[in-house]
């Protein structure tokens, strides 16, 4: 699942990962997030901090707070110089810095996800 | 003193041999006139006298001693004398008096009338001082005095001209000024004080600061600097106090203070300097809020482009052209570039209120210089880099921010070294540190230069001209070499070149 209020980051995103195999659901409205991430269920959730109504850390505090969203993997997704430090104290499992490389976000999503397959 | 004598004995005695002698030693000159005889003559002189005069005995017997004034008869103290000798009365003058060669001398000179025992005036007795040397001095000593009053008058007016000169400036300055003396009170304040301050002067002098105005100024932090600080004789410069003020609202201040410590009327005395900074330090608030949030926006859409740019070089068709290729991979080289510059933004306003965030991992320091150089090298086809790093050390630091130092100083090297065609690049252990060294063989920095080029917004003065740019580069590479613990300094001539150093510890295993 990707969440960022910008068309163009959820395009091209969708695009890169759909061509490296996954299935890829998009969420532009921070307000739909928890119902989306509920019903879909997703492996991992990539995510933008600076989004209107609710950022990216509120939100993750959130999903880290409910007890079936608390070990969803959270990747997050930022131009902010700070933002590293914001995913990290809110509890994410990776941070990508915009504007980022391709090769980058696939290797951050590999390896938070068999980070999570070896604890398993 | 009234001095009445027999007349009597004076005729007896007149050839007396020890009085006459005593009149003869006496340092003044002596005359005793006749009032019996028409004229007033003089009967006798003694020898002080004729010294005294310059005349003999003979010559002034029988003369009226007016001849003493010669032509100059016009000085009042004849009339005092004639009232004298009229009434029968003692006198003392000083007159002018000219001797036989002419000479002017000044004469004190003293009457005393003799009377015989029926109370008749029969001669008088004329004590007679050359007062001339005391009268020269008297002279001096008045001229002397009106020169020194004029002095002082003119001192005065200086001091009063410079007093409200002072003033005046103390009023126009565009800084509340403040005096207290050793207790705190309030001695003066300026229009520019009572102004910002909204407060009146009969409300401010003469009470203590702390207590002025419904404890407006009972601040802590001011107290502390007034009562601790000041007395130590440390320098109060720029000492910052923030504080909510009862009807101007949050004001925060730069205060400068000094306690007079040399002697004299002003000894004790404290001077405050209070500059307004409130609105200075919103405006670089809000400024720094601009730049975060500008960055922000714009690496947005710059995210999508490099990400669509990416996937099209993924999506190169087999039978494209040499010339395709390199054309996509150039834009992808000047959207890093853009990325660049929106970074060096951004991050200036972080810096610049110590946000400046660095994240720490184990890094091959050979390895980050050759990727970051590559990446360079690709856009400057014209410079040969060369690089010699064969540390194989581990950084322990923020890789990202390191890169952007080594992409700064490189561009930079490539930047001011036109026509000319390569640059060094080199790595090496220096003690527990890695030294990196980035030189050109271009126009060089001038001393004057070199000392400044880390400042924020600096740039050389003829470089503005042909390389406009905002100077932010170098200051951002100092303050995160600052913060890895390591140093950044040039090295440059005119003319030679410019080599610049950077030093970073290397991770302990």
């Amino acid at each position: 699942m990707i969440c960022d209020d910008d068309p163009g980051i959820l395009e091209v995103l969708e695009m890169i990962l759909e061509i490296e195999g996954y299935t890829v659901y998009t969420e532009s409205n921070s307000t739909n997030l928890i119902k989306e991430i509920s019903q879909t269920l997703p492996d991992l959730l990539l995510m933008d901090l600076w989004m209107p109504v609710l950022s990216g850390d509120q939100l993750l505090r959130t999903i880290r707070g409910t007890k079936e969203l608390e070990h969803l993997p959270v990747i997050i997704l930022s131009a902010s110089v700070d933002g590293n430090e914001i995913a990290s104290n809110a509890g994410a499992d990776g941070f990508i810095a915009k504007p980022f490389d391709m090769d980058e976000v696939s290797m951050k999503i590999q390896n938070v996800l068999s980070d999570i397959r070896q604890v398993n | 003193m009234e001095t009445y004598i027999d007349s009597d004995a004076i005729n007896d005695n007149l050839n007396n041999n020890i009085y006459l002698q005593a009149l003869n030693s006496a340092r003044s000159g002596i005359i005793i006139t006749d009032n019996r005889q028409p004229d007033n003559p003089i009967i006798y002189c003694n020898k002080s006298f004729e010294n005294m005069t310059g005349y003999s005995h003979n010559e002034v017997i029988g003369h009226n001693c007016r001849f003493l004034q010669a032509q100059d008869r016009s000085q009042p103290e004849r009339q005092k004398i004639k009232d004298a000798i009229q009434n029968g009365t003692e006198c003392k003058v000083e007159i002018r008096n000219y001797k036989k060669n002419g000479n002017l001398f000044w004469n004190e000179l003293i009457i005393s009338p003799v009377l015989d025992h029926n109370g008749n005036i029969t001669h008088f007795i004329g004590v007679q001082n050359d007062i001339t040397e005391r009268k020269k001095y008297e002279t001096e000593l008045r001229e002397e005095k009106a020169s020194v009053d004029r002095k002082i008058k003119e001192r005065t007016k200086e001091l009063h001209d410079n007093e409200a000169f002072l003033s005046s400036i103390i009023q126009t300055v565009r800084e509340s000024l403040l005096v207290l003396d050793a207790e705190y009170k309030v001695l003066s304040a300026n229009t520019h004080f009572l102004n910002s301050f909204k407060v009146t002067s009969e409300d401010t002098i003469g009470k203590v600061l702390f207590e002025l105005g419904n404890h407006q100024w009972d601040i802590d932090r001011l107290k502390d600097l007034l009562t601790k600080i000041l007395p130590t004789n440390n320098p109060v410069i720029d000492f910052e106090v923030e504080h909510d003020f009862p009807y101007i609202g949050k004001k925060i201040m730069l205060v400068n203070a000094y306690r007079v410590e040399f002697e004299g009327q002003y000894k004790d005395r404290i001077l405050i300097a209070i500059e307004d900074i409130t609105d200075k330090k919103e405006i670089d608030r809000r400024k720094d809020d601009f730049l975060s949030i500008a960055s922000h926006e714009l690496k947005t859409p710059l995210t999508t482009i490099k990400g669509f740019v990416q996937l099209l070089e993924r999506m190169i068709p087999e039978n494209s052209s040499e010339k395709f290729v390199t054309t996509l991979g150039k834009v992808s080289v000047y959207v890093d570039r853009l990325n660049n510059l929106i970074s060096e933004l951004l991050d200036t306003s972080k810096i610049q209120s110590g946000n400046i965030e660095i994240h720490k991992e184990p890094f091959d320091i050979d390895k980050l210089i050759k990727d970051t150089v590559e990446n360079l090298a690709l856009a400057t086809p014209e410079y040969k880099i060369n690089i010699i790093s064969n540390t194989k050390a581990d950084i322990l630091g923020d890789e990202l921010q390191i890169s952007q130092v080594i992409n700064n100083l490189v561009s930079n090297a490539i930047k001011y070294s036109p026509g000319k065609d390569k640059i060094d690049v080199y790595c090496n252990r220096v003690g527990n540190f890695v030294k990196v060294s980035v030189k050109d063989y271009g126009m060089g920095i001038s001393q004057q230069d070199q000392a400044k080029i880390f400042d924020r917004f600096f740039r050389a003065r003829d470089i503005q001209k042909k390389f406009p740019g905002m100077g932010i580069g170098l200051y951002i590479c100092h303050e995160i070499i600052a913060k890895h613990n390591g140093t950044l300094w040039v090295e440059s001539e005119i003319g030679s070149g410019s080599t610049f150093n950077f030093t970073l510890p290397i991770m302990k295993r």
